[in-house]
């Protein structure tokens, strides 16, 4: 990224922070959230999804270990700031667990296994009442006492921020490129000296800290979690969809990607009532056929081969002339 | 210490014996070709040494060290650079990332990579292809990206699997050419090739000629070209008698 873009990150970034000043009531501030909670784990999937090209359908894991984590340490003392913390690690341990296993895998097997993983918990969360509550949910604290909407709004938008800032250095640097190389062929990736195995992991570990930390926010905004909720195939789901609308392997389009799903549901909920989520099956069917690479990518092919046929054009001209 | 050597090798793919018993020895700076017809276990043995598969039986060393259960990351790390057969680019990335890949083994800073990588695009004459992405490169130029992504990882051994396979007559003669400098870096070279022996004669030291998965006759490439056991392999035992 040049030191331009570099700015125009920053800027736009501090924008959304001061949109509290004129965001003021408490239902636009938690659909601003929304946006922003799933642009930070769209963009956190992207790393395995988009980037290393491992199609995780399971990262609900993930999002509700650190759900769980933030209901269940505050009780054992752990104070309110250090059980988003313990989240993280005990996401990353649950990655170390479910990569070491389902890496193996490749293609639609993988994705399967992500699958299971992730629902193994969620039946676990479901069945061990004593620990969980079982089906009937448990509390969970709040991390913010005052102003709680904003400061949520505000903390997604931080950490949206973060992962915006990892995946542009990962997407420049040689993990990056290691990552980019196991998505196009994992042979050739072996052939110059990458330990496919190791990368994956650790690409996987970054992804899941960065949505346990999700996981906990969203848990602590709405007091109250259900196994159901944090640990269903719904939310791996639209952590996947989000990426993928606005374009897998690019570092802008889970942002777009969540902006556009985001508020599209959210209007949809609105305007159709009982029918929005038909309509939303529908808009994602439009999206697959018309925009496989998802929004940013289909621009960019697009932009490419505008480029190539300016370049081509003078070419073309100068031929003609020579000719006549 | 001969700086590779198999002993024994074999490797069976259920009932098939794809590599029997193969026992070989390449020198350092030594570029040694290995020829046989389709089928004959070519891309197997090279694929034992890069680390893809593992002998059943035998042992590979490679500098003195038993690489036999080395994966093939390993491989590469120790000192063996590999093309592959069917010409595998990462096509989304520029011809430079490409090359990139390879030289990010010794170095972790991109422009250090992409310095390296425009130094060895240079060598294979390939500098003014470096910003188009490699989707859509013709046959020759990705077989000399394959060779160039190799030799970024700094290999001491290089194995060119069917490297002219699909090129024309000058097109594989031109990269004969760049390859018989690869002496100059001190880089030890197998190739196989299936019939393009007109590149065998030119740059080879010494020819191992394989069949069914065994090794039949091993020489320079002018003794290889009269044995009656090469021209059997290839023809037929009723072309035989036309040496005798």
């Amino acid at each position: 990224m040049t030191r331009s873009k570099s700015w125009i990150a920053a800027g736009s970034f501090a924008v959304c922070l001061l949109i509290p000043l004129v965001v003021r009531t408490d239902y636009n501030l938690q659909v601003l959230f929304r946006v922003f909670l799933f642009a930070a784990l769209g963009l956190a999937w992207n790393l395995v999804g988009g980037y290393a090209g491992q199609l995780s359908l399971g990262h609900a894991a993930y999002f509700g270990a650190g759900a769980y984590a933030m209901a269940l340490l505050p009780h054992f003392g752990v104070s309110l700031w250090l059980a988003p913390v313990l989240g993280i690690i005990l996401a990353v341990a649950f990655a170390a667990l479910i990569g070491g296993v389902s890496f193996r895998l490749r293609g639609p097997y993988f994705a399967l296994a992500t699958i299971a993983f992730a629902e193994v918990l969620r039946l676990l969360a479901k069945n061990l009442p004593s620990v969980t509550g079982g089906d009937v949910g448990i509390q969970v604290p709040s991390l913010f006492a005052h102003a709680i909407n904003r400061s949520f709004y505000l903390a997604a938008v931080v950490l949206t921020a973060i992962a915006f800032g990892v995946t542009v250095w990962v997407s420049r640097s040689k993990f990056g490129y290691y990552l980019m190389a196991i998505r196009e062929d994992e042979d050739t990736a072996l052939s110059v000296g990458i330990n496919t195995a190791r990368t994956k992991l650790e690409a996987l570990f970054l992804s899941a800290g960065i949505t346990a930390m999700g996981g906990a926010l969203y848990g602590s905004l709405f007091l109250f979690i259900v196994p159901d909720q944090v640990l269903s195939l719904d939310i791996s789901n639209e952590i996947a969809i989000v990426a993928m609308l606005g374009g897998a392997g690019t570092a802008l389009g889970p942002i777009l990607g969540s902006i556009v799903l985001e508020s599209a549901s959210e209007t949809f909920k609105n305007v159709f009532h009982e029918a929005h989520l038909l309509i939303y099956g529908l808009l994602l069917v439009v999206v697959v056929i018309f925009l496989p690479e998802g929004i940013v990518g289909t621009v960019n092919t697009w932009l490419a081969r505008r480029r190539s046929a300016l370049a081509a054009a003078p070419k073309q001209r100068a031929q003609r002339n020579s000719a006549s | 210490m001969a700086l590779l050597e198999l002993r024994r090798t074999s490797k069976k793919f259920g009932g098939l014996v794809a590599v029997n018993g193969v026992s070989l020895a390449i020198e350092r700076g030594e570029v040694a070709f290995l020829v046989g017809p389709n089928g004959a276990g070519k891309t197997t043995l090279f694929n034992l040494i890069a680390g893809m598969l593992h002998p059943d039986q035998g042992e590979i060393f490679f500098e003195g060290r038993d690489i036999s259960r080395a994966r093939a990351d390993r491989a590469t790390k120790l000192g063996i650079g590999r093309t592959f057969q069917l010409v595998k680019p990462l096509r989304n990335l520029t011809v430079l990332e490409n090359v990139m890949l390879g030289a990010f083994l010794h170095t972790s800073s991109t422009s250090a990579a992409a310095r390296e990588a425009g130094r060895i695009l240079e060598f294979l004459q390939m500098e003014d292809v470096a910003h188009l992405p490699a989707l859509g490169m013709p046959q020759a130029k990705l077989k000399r990206l394959e060779i160039a992504r190799a030799l970024a990882t700094r290999p001491r051994l290089i194995l060119l699997d069917e490297v002219v396979a699909g090129l024309s007559t000058s097109e594989a003669l031109a990269l004969a050419d760049l390859l018989a400098r690869l002496r100059e870096w001190g880089i030890s070279a197998i190739g196989g090739v299936e019939h393009v022996m007109q590149v065998v004669m030119r740059i080879a030291d010494r020819v191992l000629v394989l069949d069914h998965g065994t090794l039949i006759a091993e020489g320079t490439p002018e003794e290889v070209v009269q044995m009656p056991s090469v021209i059997e392999a290839y023809l037929g035992p009723k072309y035989k008698e036309f040496t005798q």
